[in-house]
Order: C-alpha cells, then sequence, then structure tokens
C-alpha cells in the first residue's frame, strides 16, 4: 500500500479550477520529484497534500486522497494539527519564511520534538544536535544558540530541514527547497535530503522546476503542466526515453557537458495563467508537434505499463 | 594577452570597511583583489563563483558603478578611471549592463517602451516621436517581445519578459559590451534557455562582448569561451577554453555540483565540504584550503598565485 495516494486530485480558488485531476502515489522510502514550470500546480499539489488549502481559500476534491491508510478528505482541522508537523512536514523555498528572527535556530528545532513527541527541553536540545550534526552542520551545539541572521542561506535551509525531520515524520513535501541558494550548497542540501529519506525509510515529494535536480535524487517522476499530469514514470526511463514533447523540452533546457555552443533549446512562451487555459491539450500553443486534434480534443492520461502520458502523439507527429 | 582587447582589467582591487561596533575597530573585507583580465572583442567571458566571491563586485568595478581601490579599467583605450562623469556618461553608451533581477530591474510605474527608451532620456538624445516609435520597435523585436508591449507595465509581463525588456534596455544605445550579472538566476530552467538563446543570438547578428557573471558552472562551461573561477575575491583558475578539464581543485568541485539532466551520472558531491569563509578573516594561505581535500601544510601558509598556466594551486590536477 502506498504511503500517500492522491486520485483524481483537483483543486479549485474561487471560480478557477487550476488543479485537475492530478493522481500519483508515493510509497514508503520513496523520492518523487514534481516537476513543471512556475505556474503548472506545483506548490498547489502541495498544499492540498498537507491540507493547506484553506489559506489561500482553495477546495480540494478528489476519488482518493489517502496518508497511511487515513482519508485525508474528511479530516478535522484538530487531526490536521496532529499530522503536520509530526508525520508529514513541509520545506518550503525560502528559509526565512519558516523561520522566526527573533528566537535562536536551535530552540525552533527544540520546540518541534517538545510539541509533538512530549520531549522535555534537555533531551529536545540533545536531538536537535544529533539531527543538526546529521545534517553536516558544522559547531552544531554553537549553531544551535545562533539568531537566523547569524547563518547563511544554505546553514538556514539545513535548520528548517532539522525542524522538519526533528518529528521524525514518514512524508516530507519539499517545495522547491534549493531554488534560492548557490549550486554547490544546493548539490549539498539535495544530498542531505536524498541521504535522509533513504536512511530513515521516509517518502519524500520533491516540487522542482530543475530536471537536473530531478535527475541527480528522484526515484519516480510526474511531470505537470498548467494545472494537468502530462507524464509519469520511474526516472530512468523518463529521461531515456521521454514521451510527452513537455518532458522532452524540460531535459533540452539544461545544457549537458560537451554540449555545442547554439544547440539549447528553450520552450517558447510561457506556461498560461488559469483564466487563459487553451481549449484540448494545453501544451499545444507552446508544441513543437501539435496538430490540429491537440487543438481540439484533450489528450486522455494513458497508462502503459508504468508509463502514464496525456499526448496524442507520443511517439512524435512524423510517426504517430 | 590579446593584442588590443576592447575591456583590459589591471590589478583591480576593491576593499570594504565595516565597523562590527560603535567603538570597535573596522574590518577590512577585500571583495576584489588584483584581478587581470583581458576580454577581446566579440568574446564571452564568464565569471563564476559562489556567493560572496566578488564576482559581482568585479561586475560593478568594470562599468565604475563602484570605484576601485586600486587598479583600473581600460574600455577600447580608455581608462575608465581617468574620466569625469560627462566623460563617463558618454562612454557608458558602449558599455551597458544586464541585471539579476528582472522585477527589480524595471520601475513598475513605466511602461514598458518608456523603460526602454530611458538610455535615450538619460544620455539627452533627442529624437522626433516618430524615431522614438520605431526604435522600441526595433528594440522589442530584437529581443523577441511582441511590439505590443510597449504600452504594457512590468506587472502584466512575466520573468522572463521583463528580462527580455532589460536587456532591450541595455542594448538601446548600441553598446559593444555587455555585463551580464546572474541574468537568469531567478528564472525557471525553461526561461533560462530562451535567455541564454536570445543572447546567444544577439551576440553573433551584433558582434556584442560579454562578462557573464553566474554561480552555474554547467551554464557558464555551455554559453561562454574562457571561464574565470573566483573564490573569496580572487581569481584562482582562467580556463582557456570553455570545456578545457579544470585544474584547481575548486573548480572541479564546482563542476561537480553542477546538475547534469541524467541519472545514469549521478554524483558523489559530499567532497566539497563546508561553506566559502568570511571575507574579514582570510587565512593566510590558499583560501580554499580548509575546504580542498588536496590541501598541504604549504596551502595553509603560502598563498599560490595564478602564475602563467592560470591556476593558482600548489597542487594542481
Amino acid at each position: 500500500m502506498p504511503l500517500l495516494a492522491v486520485r483524481d486530485l483537483s483543486v479549485t480558488i474561487g471560480p478557477v479550477q487550476p488543479l485537475d485531476r492530478l493522481s500519483f502515489t508515493i510509497d514508503r522510502g520513496e523520492i518523487l520529484a514534481v516537476v513543471g514550470e512556475s505556474g503548472s500546480g506545483k506548490s498547489l499539489t502541495a498544499m492540498a497534500v498537507m491540507g493547506l488549502l484553506p489559506l489561500i481559500g482553495g477546495k480540494a476534491s478528489a476519488t482518493e486522497l489517502s496518508f497511511a491508510g487515513q482519508d485525508l478528505r474528511s479530516l478535522r482541522d484538530r487531526d490536521w494539527r496532529a499530522l503536520r508537523g509530526r508525520r508529514m512536514a513541509l520545506i518550503t523555498q525560502n528559509p526565512m519564511t519558516s523561520l522566526d528572527p527573533i528566537i535562536p535556530v536551535g530552540r525552533q528545532i527544540d520546540q518541534v520534538s517538545i510539541l509533538h513527541l512530549g520531549f522535555d527541553a534537555p533531551r529536545a536540545r540533545a536531538r536537535s544536535i544529533e539531527l543538526m550534526e546529521q545534517l553536516r552542520i558544522p559547531e552544531a551545539s554553537a549553531v544551535h544558540g545562533q539568531y537566523p541572521h547569524q547563518l547563511s542561506g544554505g546553514m538556514k535551509q539545513r535548520i528548517v530541514i532539522a525542524m522538519a525531520l526533528a518529528a521524525d515524520p514518514e512524508l516530507i513535501v519539499a517545495d522547491e527547497p534549493t531554488t534560492a541558494l548557490d549550486v554547490t550548497i544546493q548539490a549539498q542540501i539535495i544530498q542531505i535530503m536524498v541521504e535522509a529519506a533513504r536512511a530513515r525509510g521516509l517518502a519524500l515529494m520533491l516540487i522542482t522546476h530543475d530536471m537536473g535536480v530531478v535527475a541527480q535524487a528522484a526515484d519516480r517522476v510526474a511531470v505537470l503542466y498548467a494545472g494537468r499530469l502530462v507524464e509519469a514514470d520511474r526516472v530512468g526511463p523518463i529521461f531515456g526515453q521521454p514521451r510527452h514533447p513537455y518532458t522532452r523540452d524540460l531535459i533540452a533546457c539544461i545544457p549537458r557537458e560537451g554540449q555545442a555552443p547554439g544547440t539549447l533549446r528553450g520552450i517558447p512562451g510561457s506556461v498560461p495563467g488559469v483564466f487563459n487555459y487553451p481549449a484540448g491539450c494545453r501544451f499545444h500553443p507552446r508544441c513543437r508537434e501539435a496538430q490540429g486534434l491537440c487543438a481540439a480534443e484533450v489528450p486522455p492520461l494513458r497508462q502503459e505499463g508504468p508509463r502514464a502520458v496525456a499526448c496524442h502523439f507520443p511517439n512524435g507527429a512524423a510517426h504517430g | 594577452m590579446a593584442d588590443n582587447p576592447l575591456v583590459a582589467i589591471r590589478d583591480l582591487s576593491r576593499r570594504f570597511a565595516s565597523r562590527p561596533g560603535l567603538f570597535a575597530r573596522p574590518r577590512i573585507q577585500h571583495a576584489v583583489a588584483d584581478v587581470t583580465l583581458d576580454l577581446a572583442r566579440g568574446e564571452v567571458v564568464g565569471v563564476v563563483g559562489e556567493s560572496g566571491c566578488g564576482k559581482s563586485t568585479l561586475a560593478r568595478l568594470v562599468l565604475r558603478l563602484i570605484e576601485p581601490t586600486a587598479g583600473r579599467v581600460i574600455f577600447d583605450g580608455i581608462d575608465i578611471g581617468s574620466l569625469d562623469a560627462g566623460g563617463l556618461r558618454r562612454l557608458r553608451r558602449r558599455m551597458q549592463m544586464v541585471f539579476q533581477d528582472p522585477y527589480s530591474a524595471i520601475d513598475p510605474r513605466q511602461t514598458i517602451g518608456e523603460a526602454v527608451s530611458e538610455p535615450f532620456r538619460i544620455q539627452q538624445i533627442r529624437r522626433t516621436r516618430a524615431e522614438a516609435e520605431a526604435e522600441i520597435e526595433r528594440l522589442l523585436t530584437l529581443v523577441g517581445l511582441p511590439v505590443g508591449m510597449a504600452r504594457n507595465h512590468p506587472h502584466q509581463l512575466s520573468g522572463g519578459q521583463k528580462q527580455r525588456a532589460g536587456i532591450a534596455r541595455a542594448l538601446a544605445l548600441n553598446p559593444d559590451f555587455l555585463v551580464l550579472d546572474e541574468p537568469t538566476a531567478s528564472l525557471d530552467m525553461s526561461i533560462q534557455a530562451q535567455i541564454i538563446t536570445v543572447l546567444e543570438d544577439l551576440r553573433r547578428e551584433l558582434g556584442l562582448t560579454y562578462l557573464f557573471i553566474s554561480h552555474d558552472l554547467g551554464l557558464v562551461r555551455y554559453f561562454c569561451d574562457r571561464v574565470v573561477v573566483m573564490y573569496l575575491g580572487r581569481v584562482v583558475e582562467i580556463l582557456p577554453t570553455a570545456r578545457a578539464a579544470p585544474r584547481h581543485p575548486y573548480t572541479r568541485a564546482l563542476l561537480e555540483s553542477t546538475f547534469e539532466p541524467n541519472p545514469a551520472r549521478r554524483r558523489d558531491v559530499a567532497r566539497l565540504g563546508g561553506e566559502i569563509p568570511s571575507a574579514f578573516n582570510l587565512p593566510p594561505g590558499c583560501a580554499f584550503a580548509a575546504r580542498c581535500t588536496r590541501a598541504s601544510a604549504e596551502c595553509r601558509t603560502t598563498r599560490p598565485e595564478l602564475g602563467p598556466e592560470a591556476v593558482a594551486c600548489h597542487h594542481p590536477l
């Protein structure tokens, strides 16, 4: 049984529906990358899974939304509070939005195990320092007493990860956890998160716009475009044989080592806003292989073995 | 050194002083130290390094947006440090900057057309209304924006469109030289690739010379002809061609940190431990020694010079 099971998840905010019948699962110990450009619905998916949509006036509907066998759709606020931070944790892009600037960072980690695990202060402190050391924070006991402004961006993000791990959760949702950081620090943070997931057998939902991060970290990949799932599979086959043109384009956006000058391909245009979703396949105005059918009919999501793909011409228009 | 370079940077340094407390002694930070570099006409030189390595300070020094503590920048034979305000303003027609954050680089109250025309106003170049409109049309077309966007305000544009507008504004006065300060760092990968493609096309069509600042060595190796690697204010290596194998351990560590879109080549990045030390308390030897697996006693006492092989390391790879 998967730890998290999502079937036909739609999100509405007032009159608009920015997320349309999304389905995916995550097993324990598995890293699922949810990938797409800004405006593809990645963060909304995270908020729906964490039960945070009421904060932005959003509503979720789904035929299944379950965590460890528990139906999340009927959960009351009190039950959500028992779940969030304890059994599922969120890591956001900007660590400053997760950290209180006037409380030492170590105490903020302590609070998690005091609140959720009932630890007393000395035991919480010992656990926080142990976690900080596992995340390779040098001089952890000294850093424990420092304030957020005294730490670099990479260190702050490690503190946020330590907070997420403090209550020993089963699922971590990481929403662009490294986007604001230098590449060297990005690489360290991604590696730390992958190690933590492997060592603890926790499920990680990694949200990113960077196919490089996906390639380096994920087990499975779900590609979103304009609020819909367009392709999903294990990471190897997704990169080896991407079938949706959008997946192919996302991979081609990143220069490979030794790539010849002048051969990089961006994706023309940008993701349409929720008020301007085109008819048919929402990617068709930007798609190099679009044909008449693509503008007329929504391509159904077809499951072929482990691969799911929503495209009328998944093998290229020429061969379709 | 190239013959007749467009930009010649000589022993350029900039120190910043900060006072930790009211009565404390000021601390000196060497943001940029002794940088010497030539840019040939039409060349794209990348400057790469982590936050705090001085690459953005270098970018600003090269355009004299801030004053150096020592050293010179010679643009097409003219020492820009010797110019008065008027002379510098006139020379700035030929050298322009594209900023990292397209969200704050354009005044939200201006239309895109006004923003793109701003350089003409600052330089007091008089034009008829028809000339001005033709110029806006030319510039927006050059960067791949629809002409009708001239009437839009920045909030109506996406991040990628705003950055294109920023590039159009930098191109308004037909410069020879652009300093690109992380122009894609705040954009999605798909949009980064668009902007890089626009910059490649413009370079070819207009014969531009670029100084490209970035923290992403993978991107720099794709886009640039030569690569300058900075660490704590100093150049530690210059790769003679963008694809040359790194010889400085720091350059290799940067390369290993890039995320290649290939799951068959996952990297172990644990090798680059620790973080960049404080620029206020620089160790006496090689600044990278504390993070380097090859460091010896010599590295901790004697600072390696860049030398004729353009690698500042006692134990190069």
